[in-house]
């Protein structure tokens, strides 16, 4: 019972947002607002090619005739684009080489938050324990990426975007947006314009990654937007596991939070994509947190090529996310496996769009949310079978758990087939925590925070197992802190 | 009279049945023995016409009828009975109406008069009384929820009422314990008829010490590769079936 | 909570497309972009197939009333209600409104009886059930090919109201069939079954929308539906549990075949709720037929298309098996029989 140890102390050592500190680093900003020049400004403080510029501003304009979603069962203020910075960035040299030249106070938000930034650390670490490699990004820009080196030998292209973009502007050029398209939806036109910086990845052909790769999104800067675009090839028969986890300080402003991710799979080859979202979920009573408006997208265009995303989403006051696979490969496989947990006043509209266009593309897709105090909680997804698919196969499970009287829990699945040779099965269930199972373990001396804690972990067992081993933990830890309070 | 001649079978582009060859003479009971793996399933399903199951080369007759270019209801209809190892459930039809259904299909076939109801009725009573089944459990859903000793004896039923001339039994024995076993057993020795025959494929010896075969072959690698009396059948319990596998080249 | 927006056949504007998102799956607009001309007169022809089961009978022709429109029951009855088509290229509205008083057991025997060809017709049905009332709703539909048809019940219950409803049809060119029922007060209980059966092009959408918003209410759905040629079926279930409406107990369920290769299957069933102590659950499967129970009945002397059959009738019986009235439930299984 090491697992419910870990929730109980975890629960009784933290406090409600740990990550809620902010930080006090000399920070650089782009003059406030959105408009033409201020594009320029970001491509040229990046020393992006015309290209990617002209890319921009073709994006802007999309946006400028776009209207925000209203679809989605969340509600919020209006966000004021105009009265956003869009470019937030710690003063420091340009382009750090290397772990002496970041600034030390950086590098103490990232030891507070607990991810390893220096490559000795990790390696000193445990025997055998797995090292992963991280792409640090701090407001607008990455800080910095360990063990680039290291990969670098296999032939694994890890780095930020915008530094891929100068030293691989034709890889760059080939991949970015033929997943999601600029016009693909408001967010999506957004973050083309604005996008300031996120991860590069490409595995060659044949390889396998020899370590996690791992990105870690920081905002810090008050009114500032994060937009960063993450971009991952995987070549024919390669595999990589790539992890991502966001926290941000406490504010009482709501913080704007519009990321992109792309995925191409090629024939053979295999992505395990895992997030752990934590961005500051507001207060008690609702103020400030972070619109966490995300897309993304896997393209399995290789035959035989899988995707599989898993996430834990237990922060963000507006979560609006759906991580979606084009299934066009014959064979590919397509997977999703999604716990999200809302309390207090947080909102979350969550789910994924499998679409199958490629002859026996299987998918599976594994969804818990979990409600407590005045939150709510929406599963929305897709699985459609092109007429051209045949021998496809879904299967899909939603559970909803539901803790207290003032909050809702939603599910609302697509089926659309149009093949006479799909198989597609879909459950779904509601219900509230079980009060005698409670009252089990409290009788045998958990208390009650503690035992709501064990029960929940134990809903969401099956998913939390998709998880890479470091990332369970601190994703089992989460859990229990999500739900502080909500009982009582 | 089976005669089955140089069979090969390919079962999604792999060849299972290699050139088998065998003779079962009416009123003869063979069994077809073999370790895991040999083909025997893909023996019956290959006589029986079940899609995916292609047949490459060779010939099956029964009784001087070409058995390959019919279709299964065809083959149903000219005698040819598979027991199946895991008999399918077919929800929403009761057992007696889906066998009353095939029985009458199959004399539609045949050219013969359909049964009445109540004649069919007085049948089933007959033939579940002397498989010891409960007469309830012909008005649920064929198979559905059914114990695995309930559906063989389900089958050993249809075989009784259909009255088939050629009965292939897959694995009978699989799944039942000592007493299904003997129950089952009574109920096929029940339709030895001089008429008909019987090939019964089984890994193990065990259902031969009740349904007592006239020849055994044995099965390996998608060919018969021996074949004998029953005591062939006592000799690979006793010894397995390492001496029939293809040696290493 | 309206799924429907007010159709009204005389201004085109009202009709939804498919950019309404509770009509994404019947784009009303791409078929009918006009007001279609008023449907003339038309005859009551053959007693329709309830017409053995006696009882007294509301009947519409061309959406024009023949004798009452409203009913109400008290005691145990039965009541035929006939909405009868016969027109070409014309369109029609017809409403009715059926009241079972307290304690009543009314058993409602309604009958879409569409002749002519290409005719548009919206029925509107308002049903209230009062305290410890009963209604059985059966609903066979049979309509030309080319026919655009709309059917909006509006149903209420009252406290330990009982509903039963099962709707049976073989779709038209554009069908939609609505249910909109409400716990408008605790203790009701209701089962809405579905049934399509679709060849050729036709399309029907059962859509339902169950509002709890009375504490201990039950719901209990299955939908089955089976599609043949390019035909397409649409179920949309949705499950609403208001704040307060505890100890609901929602199940709803959705299978469909498709037996065809360019058959197809939409279907959306959503629970929204807002209690915490409920039970609710949906399962949807589509897929095809059982190609190893296929073999199995053909092996035992079945032809093909006989077994086919066979397996369709058996998936389908199951929502006809639910159907409590036995004279009802024979009549329902000759006339889908007749159509498979």
């Amino acid at each position: 019972m090491a697992a419910v140890k870990e929730t109980v102390e975890a629960v009784a050592a933290l406090e409600k947002y740990e990550h809620g500190f902010t930080s006090d680093i000399e920070t650089e900003y782009a003059p406030r607002g959105l408009n033409a020049d201020i594009i320029r400004f970001i491509s040229e403080k990046k020393g992006e090619p015309e290209w990617m510029l002209e890319w921009r501003l073709a994006a802007y304009e999309r946006w400028l005739a776009m209207e925000e979603p209203t679809w989605a069962a969340v509600k919020y203020e209006p966000v004021d684009y105009q009265d956003l910075f869009y470019y937030a960035a710690p003063k420091q040299k340009e382009g750090p080489k290397s772990l002496d030249e970041v600034d030390p106070e950086l590098l103490a938000v990232y030891a507070k938050l607990g991810i390893p930034l220096g490559e000795q650390a990790v390696l000193a670490g445990v025997e055998g324990a797995p090292r992963y490699a991280v792409d640090a990004v701090f407001d607008s820009v990455s800080v910095v990426t360990t063990f680039k080196a290291e990969l670098a030998k296999v032939g694994v292209i890890f780095m930020p975007i915008s530094e891929a973009l100068r030293e691989y502007p034709d890889l760059v050029r080939q991949y970015l947006g033929s997943v999601v398209p600029v016009s693909d939806n408001y967010f999506a036109a957004l973050n083309s314009a604005v996008f300031s910086d996120g991860s590069f990845v490409y595995i060659p052909p044949g390889v396998k990654c020899p370590m996690e790769l791992s990105t870690y999104f920081r905002i810090n800067a008050s009114q500032t937007g994060q937009f960063e675009r993450t971009l991952i090839i995987a070549d024919k028969g390669s595999y990589v596991s790539y992890l991502e986890g966001c926290t941000a300080p406490m504010r009482d402003e709501n913080q704007l939070h519009a990321a992109v991710v792309e995925i191409v799979a090629l024939d053979d080859a295999e992505v395990k994509y895992s997030t752990v979202q934590n961005w500051y979920p507001g207060d008690a009573e609702g103020k400030g947190g972070i619109y966490n408006f995300v897309t993304k997208r896997a393209d399995c265009r290789g035959d035989r090529s899988k995707v599989s995303w898993t996430q834990v989403e237990t922060g963000s006051a507006v979560t609006w996310k759906y991580p979606s696979c084009i299934l066009k490969g014959e064979e590919s496989s397509g997977e999703f496996y999604s716990i999200a947990i809302t309390n207090g006043h947080q909102q979350a509209d969550t789910g994924t769009k499998m679409i199958h266009l490629g002859k026996n593309s299987k998918s599976r897709i594994i969804a818990k949310a979990v409600s407590a105090g005045k939150s709510d909680s929406t599963y929305r997804g897709l699985v459609s079978v092109h007429p051209k698919a045949t021998g496809v196969r879904n299967f899909t499970q939603c559970d909803s758990l539901l803790i207290g009287k003032e909050c809702g829990s939603h599910t609302i699945p697509y089926i659309e087939a149009r093949n006479g040779s799909a198989q597609l099965e879909h459950e779904a269930t509601t219900t509230r925590l079980s009060e005698d199972q409670l009252f089990y373990a409290q009788q045998r001396g958990l208390s009650e925070e503690e035992a709501v804690a064990l029960l929940v972990n134990g809903f969401v067992r099956d998913v939390m197992q998709k998880l890479p081993m470091e990332f369970a933990v601190e994703a089992q830890k989460l859990v229990a802190i999500s739900l502080e309070g909500s009982v009582g | 009279m089976l005669k089955i001649n140089n069979l090969h079978v390919s079962v999604a582009d792999k060849p299972i049945l290699k050139g088998l060859t065998l003779e079962v003479p009416a009123g003869e009971v063979h069994a077809v023995m073999g370790p895991n793996g040999a083909g025997k399933s893909t023996l019956g399903y290959s006589l029986s016409g079940r899609p995916g199951y292609e047949v490459t080369d060779g010939s099956a007759s029964w009784n001087g009828q070409d058995l390959l270019g019919l279709d299964p209801a065809e083959r149903a209809a000219a005698g040819v009975f598979l027991s199946f190892q895991y008999p399918m459930e077919i929800p929403g039809v009761p057992a007696m109406t889906f066998i009353r259904t095939a029985l009458n299909a199959q004399k539609r076939a045949r050219g013969e008069e359909e049964v009445s109801a109540p004649a069919f009725l007085k049948q089933v009573k007959a033939a579940s009384q002397a498989l010891k089944m409960d007469f309830d459990m012909l008005k649920r859903p064929l198979n559905v929820g059914f114990s695995g000793g309930e559906k063989k004896r389900m089958e050993i039923l249809q075989m009784a009422l259909l009255e088939p001339s050629l009965l292939i039994l897959d694995e009978t024995d699989s799944g039942l314990d000592i007493d299904a076993l003997r129950i089952v057993s009574e109920g096929v020795n029940a339709l030895r008829r001089a008429d008909r025959s019987m090939l019964v494929i089984t890994h193990y010896q065990r259902l031969l010490d009740y349904i007592k075969p006239d020849k055994v072959h044995v099965l390996a690698a998608g060919r018969i590769v021996a074949s004998g009396g029953p005591e062939l059948a006592l000799e690979l319990e006793a010894e397995g079936y390492d001496k029939f596998l293809p040696t290493a080249a | 909570m309206s799924a429907a927006p007010q159709i009204d056949l005389t201004n085109a504007e009202t009709f939804p497309s498919r950019r309404t998102e509770a009509w994404k799956y019947s784009d009303m607009k791409r078929w009918l972009r006009e007001a279609p001309e008023p449907s003339g007169t038309a005859l009551v022809g053959a007693p329709g197939p309830f017409y053995d089961l006696g009882g007294e009978a509301i009947v519409f022709a061309n959406g024009r009333p023949v004798g009452v429109t409203d009913f109400i029951a008290s005691g145990v009855q039965t009541l035929r209600l006939r909405f009868i088509s016969d027109a070409v290229g014309t369109g029609h509205t017809a409403a009715a409104r059926i009241v079972a008083r307290p304690g009543a057991r009314l058993l409602l025997l309604e009958t879409h009886e569409g002749k002519g060809s290409a005719y548009v017709a919206h029925n509107k049905v308002e049903i209230d059930v009062a305290r410890d009332a009963e209604v059985t709703r059966i609903v066979l539909i049979e309509e030309p090919e080319d026919a655009i048809s709309v059917t909006n019940a509006e149903v209420r219950l009252e406290a330990g109201g009982r509903y039963r409803q099962t709707v049976v049809t073989t779709g038209a060119k554009l069908q939609r069939i609505e249910t909109q029922l409400s716990h408008g007060a605790e203790g009701a209980d209701a089962r809405l079954d579905g049934l399509y059966l679709l060849k050729g092009s036709r399309h029907t959408d059962l859509t339902t929308v169950v509002d709890h918003r009375a504490a201990d209410g039950t719901t209990s759905q299955l939908t089955k539906g089976v599609v043949h040629d390019t035909a397409r079926g649409v179920f949309q279930g949705k499950i609403i549990v208001e704040r307060g409406a505890d100890g609901t107990d929602a199940r709803m369920a959705h299978n469909a075949l498709i037996a065809s290769e360019r058959g197809e299957i939409d279907a959306k069933p959503e629970l929204i709720i807002y209690a915490d102590d409920v039970q609710c659950a949906h399962g949807n499967t589509v897929g095809t037929l059982d190609e190893s129970a296929l073999f199995y009945i053909q092996q035992r002397g079945i032809p093909a298309d006989e077994a086919r059959a066979l397996l369709v009738q058996a998936f389908l019986f199951e929502v006809i098996d639910r159907i409590e009235d036995e004279a009802a439930k024979e009549v329902v299984r000759a006339w889908l029989t007749a159509r498979l």
